[in-house]
């Protein structure tokens, strides 16, 4: 047995996670500077277990439940994301909504509830539930806003489970007008990033709000349509919806 | 433990009733603010008694426990539910606590503690004395305990993290390995580097305090 092996094992053997092993306690009776080792280890171990310490002159469990409650009290109920499923013009839609506004929007491809709901909560890290029964009326008429050709207000968004950088991205975004495209380095410089293109490119991707945060209208500098959650024929559909033809150039691109 | 964390929060359990027709979809409940009082009143002086070690002074240990279950309330919020059933609360507390402590000390510009002073005074005498002690000898051995502690604080971070969590703590290597992410190799190998670091800085408390105490746990 060598010293080494004798070494890596005292320590769980005196503190009785392992077995007493009579090899090495054969070593350690045999073997002069293994004593020592394990004596110096056996005294530092000790002098360290006797350091005192008094707890907490009075519990910290009030100031630790007061500060959370003041943080995180609203966590629970409101923000709780309720799930329901309402009909458009271009198929079913789940929509994602507290009272704080939409959350997150997903165009029916043959999910299930459950599902929709678990990516949900995996995107916004929040928890999310089918919602019972009809959905507000404030969260119908969004919808039938937008597909009524109107600018979706701000006000029926909630993006406060996202990122700094990504409500900067999808505010830009929302403001483009109904009818007009621009391009991911349009959205940068917007943001104050002119050489993010490809991070917005990246936070438009995860956009959980399409339609009401309008990603479909960023397209890429050279006047292509690019990418779209759902297929770029949608995206062609959208922007068609909305009157956009796409001969035209992105403004910006047309002006510099 | 971690059963507490999946029932439904009183709070919620009228709008889970409304909502769901699957009771199974209690256990993506958030723990109620009552229900994870319970957990603080359980670790809040271990996790007091880490933090005061690792950073050797008593306000900042409080901040640091305070910040740490405001911290673990706010992701158990966030957690999936599965995580949240597999969840081994204790390491993963001394995890957010030491990262807490970390950032810190990261911040901070380190501080000298005064030499003559343990952070905690008093609590050598509410410890058990030894009965045959003079006042003399309670002294020194204050006095001693004073220099371990200046000495566990000078060692690096991760070597007295290590150190805290195998005999402060009385943490096993592998809960240690899982706390500080760790394999447990390193975890051994960083707990002898600090006992010989230790060692070396403490030579004449060691003696004299092993021999006040008479530990005699040799293994032999």
């Amino acid at each position: 047995m060598r010293c080494r092996e004798v070494v890596a094992c005292w320590d769980d053997m005196r503190s009785g996670a392992e077995p007493r092993r009579e090899d090495v306690l054969v070593h350690l009776r045999a073997c002069t500077d293994c004593q020592a080792a394990y004596a110096e280890f056996e005294g530092v171990a000790y002098c360290l277990s006797c350091l005192p310490v008094a707890p907490p002159p009075q519990s910290l469990v009030p100031r630790i439940m007061a500060h959370i409650r003041e943080q995180c009290e609203q966590v629970h109920v409101h923000r709780t994301v309720f799930v329901t499923v309402l009909e458009a013009p271009i198929g079913r839609l789940f929509v994602g909504y507290r009272d704080a506004g939409i959350v997150y929007l997903r165009v029916d491809r043959g999910e299930e509830m459950h599902d929709v709901s678990a990516a949900l909560e995996h995107r916004l890290h929040t928890s999310a539930l089918p919602a019972h029964g009809e959905p507000p009326a404030w969260v119908r008429e969004a919808i039938a806003l937008f597909f009524s050709g109107e600018q979706t207000a701000d006000a029926v968004i909630d993006l406060s489970d996202l990122t700094d950088f990504e409500r900067e991205v999808f505010g830009a975004a929302a403001r483009i007008p109904r009818g007009e495209v621009r391009s991911y380095g349009w959205l940068a410089r917007e943001v104050g990033r002119p050489n993010a293109a490809r991070a917005v490119g990246q936070a438009l991707a995860n956009n959980p709000i399409p339609l009401l945060i309008p990603c479909h209208r960023v397209i890429d500098c050279k006047g292509r349509l690019h990418r779209y959650v759902y297929g770029v024929e949608l995206k062609r559909r959208l922007l068609e919806l909305e009157g956009y033809r796409q001969e035209e150039t992105p403004a910006d691109v047309r002006t510099s | 433990m971690t059963a507490l964390l999946l029932e439904a929060p009183p709070a919620l359990e009228e709008i889970l009733v409304a909502n769901v027709a699957r009771p199974e979809i209690l256990r993506r409940a958030i723990p109620s603010a009552e229900r994870f009082e319970r957990i603080v009143e359980d670790y809040e002086r271990r996790l007091f008694g880490f933090a005061l070690r690792m950073t050797g002074n008593r306000e900042d240990a409080e901040e640091i426990v305070q910040d740490a279950f405001v911290r673990a309330y706010r992701a158990l919020a966030k957690m999936p539910a599965e995580h949240r059933a597999e969840l081994k609360l204790q390491p993963w507390l001394y995890t957010i606590t030491l990262n807490v402590t970390r950032n810190r000390l990261r911040s901070k510009k380190p501080t000298n503690v005064a030499l003559d002073a343990l952070a905690d005074p008093d609590a050598l005498l509410h410890q058990n004395n030894l009965p045959s002690e003079t006042p003399e000898q309670v002294v020194e051995r204050s006095a001693d305990m004073a220099l371990v502690e200046r000495a566990l604080l000078d060692l690096p971070v991760h070597l007295r993290a290590a150190a805290t969590l195998r005999f402060i703590e009385g943490r096993s290597h592998p809960e240690i390995a899982e706390i500080l992410q760790q394999p447990i190799g390193t975890v051994k190998s960083h707990v002898h580097r600090a006992v010989r670091i230790l060692r070396r800085v403490l030579g004449p408390q060691v003696g004299r305090l092993v021999h006040e105490g008479d530990a005699a746990h040799a293994l032999p």
